[in-house]
């Protein structure tokens, strides 16, 4: 009873794939600006709040979640969103600016963990891109 | 409201490239390259067929579709998204 599949158009109609026009809270576009794309400046400039705006106050577990706050063994949310550059220093294992190890380490797992529509997003896109 | 027009840019001024789960949409005159995800790409190839008001854009995208949500106010939404990409005129 699938009715979504990509079926062939049956005689006399045409083909009907299914379409969602509001997935909730996430945005079908994501622009990229020629300033971030190709120069370093940009993306040093860039910034990733943990976690994102909508989920302020809400604590990090080690594994990079967001938990509530005050949840035990999780950190508090970070008091100033990290530039692009202090990222892109703790992916290649280094520590994000005023954290401890462990807090750093789950820090930049809930930055891996970003998905398009979040706030930070294009800031860590732009940190995985390769440059000329 | 709704009888606002929605005109897509002109087809010159864009390149656009289907990928697996997105499509890729390069603005010429702006230089900007957009990382477009469904219903966008859907609303793009029917606006290139011509202007169009919401209502009537909704009503071609339920023709085409299997619409999940035939939500005018979803729609609004993917539509005003295009304008503050650059990627769709409302007149």
């Amino acid at each position: 009873m699938s009715e979504q599949d990509e079926t062939p158009p049956a005689e006399g109609t045409t083909r009907r794939r299914a379409l969602m026009l509001g997935a909730v809270g996430a945005s079908a576009i994501v622009s990229i600006r020629p300033a971030l794309a190709q120069t370093n400046a940009s993306v040093i400039n860039c910034e990733i709040p943990v976690p994102d705006a909508g989920r302020a106050g809400s604590y990090i577990a080690a594994d990079g979640s967001v938990v509530p706050a005050g949840t035990p063994g999780a950190f508090p949310p970070a008091t100033f969103a990290f530039k692009g550059e202090d990222v892109k220093t703790a992916l290649g294992g280094g520590q994000l600016p005023g954290t401890t190890y462990e807090q750093s380490q789950a820090y930049v797992k809930y930055i891996r963990r970003l998905q398009s529509g979040t706030s930070g997003f294009t800031c860590f896109a732009s940190l995985q891109m390769p440059r000329g | 409201m709704a009888e606002r027009l929605f005109h897509a840019e002109p087809a010159e001024a864009l390149r656009i490239v289907p990928l697996d789960d997105f499509t890729l949409v390069f603005h010429r005159p702006s230089g900007l390259t957009h990382l477009v995800t469904a219903p966008a790409p859907e609303i793009l190839a029917i606006l290139a067929g011509g202007p169009r008001t919401r209502d009537a854009l909704l009503q071609r995208l339920a023709e085409a579709y299997d619409l999940a949500d035939p939500s005018p106010e979803a729609l609004d939404a993917r539509l005003a998204e295009l304008v503050a990409a650059g990627l769709v005129r409302a007149a």
